[in-house]
């Protein structure tokens, strides 16, 4: 087993709406999909994020696109307006998600 | 078989003009759309034409396109379509018009759609009983009313399409959707009824992939940027739309990528539920679409499918909320870290003292994790031999005044810090903090209107 980030086997691109944060997150391969789904719920992001995301989160996934979406509520410290963040419109939520670490089994990659 | 090709020609107040320039000259397309409003946009609109009543909308939509490729625009018959009407749709109308008459366009159509915006009427909503409920936080709606800046509701694409069947050389909207500004020559060209869930559907996705202009051809491109041909020319994305078919490409001899994997990024932007993205035209479903590669800078799209449409309508309320004051010091190494922090220390022991009363703070530390916050690697690794930090204090009040204190305690650092610290960006003002109420309105409380007015 191996431990990498989720930047290694998968791309995507954050947007906002208001405070509500979506990354979406494509395998960089086919086979990669399944392993991204075991691996990335949103249980294991929100653990990852801790109270940077105050809301909940929802993974949609996008089978026939080889992707998942993951909605974050209450991500972006009160939105484009209001957040006193840098990044208040969470451009950087994508890649902040591909550097996740995730587990990998021997012959998966 | 009948084809119709669109641009997307700005994705944002402020993009660059070069590729919708490039598209007029080069693209084989009967119709470019350009978006100007992001969510605050029209906010930020608001309060310019409250300082001066001739502002309010994207002049630059006139003053870096029209005046570029207007006229050959016209020429080739190509339409556009913009909401860079802002908050003041007549004043854009009337920089076209001018534009029009200076280069002599006889007969020059300019079709415009009014009714989106309904401050006025929000006293008379609440009187009928409509609450405004805010769908991120709780809150009631009668607390800000004081305060709102601009109320505008997301329109679909019939008044714009009614303004293209009437001829229009160019059609001006306020808060339409961004992706009705495209449906809407689609559905003219095609004849789709406003209740062909499916072929709406299709009409929306190419407005999604081509609304945030370059993010749809490479920019912002996370799977393979480094090898993005020509990102300093870059291209924009057009649509192309048969009865059946729906490709995603661009103009000849331009910089950019149309390929898989940069229409999917763009494809679930800003999207939340895949199955049912609601706009006031369709509530999409792409849960189930297919994206391939059919040429080079090419791609299909598939499997779109909609739904009838909701009964109301999406409000873009922005009031005011408070005010804040972002400031910054660099250090350099050693201990570039190290200093930045404690001398944030020392300037909110110094607030403290001073009795700053602020509704929050924020600080963080650029080239550590100013982006990714709490996600940032904060190793000892990581920060033992930086070779530079940005400390960046945030401070948000209701009250302006509390936010103007801390402005003076911070080029003191300089000579009274850590050692090394440099007063970096200027002094800070205090600037004022907009909010938005996510909310929405029944589709009968608009007015909605087209309009043609002949050079």
């Amino acid at each position: 087993m191996a431990e990498i980030y989720l930047n290694d086997i998968a791309h995507g691109r954050s947007g906002d709406k208001g405070d509500t944060s979506n990354v979406c997150v494509y395998a960089r391969k086919p086979e990669y999909y399944d392993i991204i789904k075991r691996e990335v719920t949103p249980e294991a992001l929100h653990a990852f994020f801790g109270d940077m995301v105050k809301g909940e989160i929802i993974r949609y996934e996008v089978p026939s696109l080889g992707g998942f979406n993951f909605v974050m509520k209450h991500a972006l410290g009160g939105g484009a307006t209001m957040s006193l963040r840098l990044d208040s419109l969470g451009k950087s939520m994508g890649s902040a998600v591909m550097r996740m670490k995730i587990h990998v089994e021997d012959g998966e990659l | 078989m009948k084809k119709i090709a669109i641009g997307g020609g700005q994705g944002f107040w402020g993009d660059s003009p070069d590729a919708a320039i490039h598209m007029i000259r080069r693209g084989d397309i009967q119709y470019m759309a350009c978006d100007y409003l992001a969510e605050l946009t029209l906010s930020i609109m608001a309060k310019q034409q409250l300082k001066d009543p001739s502002k309010g909308f994207a002049p630059d939509f006139v003053t870096r396109i029209l005046k570029e490729v207007g006229k050959e625009a016209w020429d080739k018959k190509i339409k556009m379509l913009t909401n860079a009407g802002g908050m003041n749709i007549s004043g854009c109308v009337e920089a076209i018009r001018q534009w029009a008459e200076a280069e002599q366009l006889k007969g020059y159509k300019i079709g415009y759609v009014t009714g989106d915006s309904i401050k006025e009427k929000i006293p008379q909503l609440l009187k009928d009983g409509w609450t405004f409920p805010n769908f991120d936080y709780d809150g009631d709606f009668h607390e800000i009313v004081d305060k709102i800046y601009n109320c505008n509701a997301y329109i679909g694409h019939e008044a714009i399409e009614q303004c293209v069947a009437d001829g229009a050389d160019v059609v001006i909207t306020g808060r339409a959707a961004d992706s009705a500004l495209f449906l809407a020559p689609l559905a003219h060209e095609f004849g789709w009824a406003d209740d062909d869930w499916d072929n709406l559907a299709r009409g929306i996705m190419a407005g999604h992939l081509l609304e945030c202009g370059g993010q749809g051809s490479g920019g912002n491109y996370m799977y393979d940027w480094r090898n993005v041909p020509r990102m300093d020319e870059l291209g924009f994305p057009i649509a192309e739309l048969t009865e059946d078919t729906f490709e995603i490409t661009k103009a000849p001899d331009c910089g950019g990528v149309i390929c898989e994997q940069s229409c999917k990024e763009q494809f679930l932007y800003e999207v939340h539920d895949p199955a049912n993205y609601i706009t006031p035209d369709v509530n999409v479903d792409i849960s189930q679409a297919t994206i391939t590669q059919v040429g080079p800078d090419r791609v299909r799209i598939g499997n779109i499918h909609g739904k009838k449409r909701p009964d109301t309508l999406k409000l873009c309320v922005g009031y005011h909320k408070g005010w804040k004051t972002v400031s910054m010091l660099s250090f350099a190494w050693p201990d570039a870290y190290e200093k930045a922090k404690y001398c944030g220390e020392v300037i909110m022991k110094k607030m403290a003292r001073l009795g700053m009363k602020a509704d929050d703070v924020h600080i963080s530390y650029i080239g550590v994790n100013s982006l990714h916050l709490g996600v940032a690697d904060m190793s000892e690794e990581a920060l033992k031999n930086l070779n530079e930090c940005v400390l960046r204090i945030a401070v948000f009040s209701e009250d302006k005044s509390e936010c103007a204190k801390i402005i003076p305690e911070i080029s003191p650092m300089q000579l009274n810090g850590p050692p090394g610290a440099s007063f970096f960006g200027g002094r800070a003002h205090v600037q004022e903090v907009m909010a938005l109420w996510p909310t929405t309105i029944p589709r009968d409380a608009l007015d909605i209107q087209s309009h043609i007015l002949e050079v």
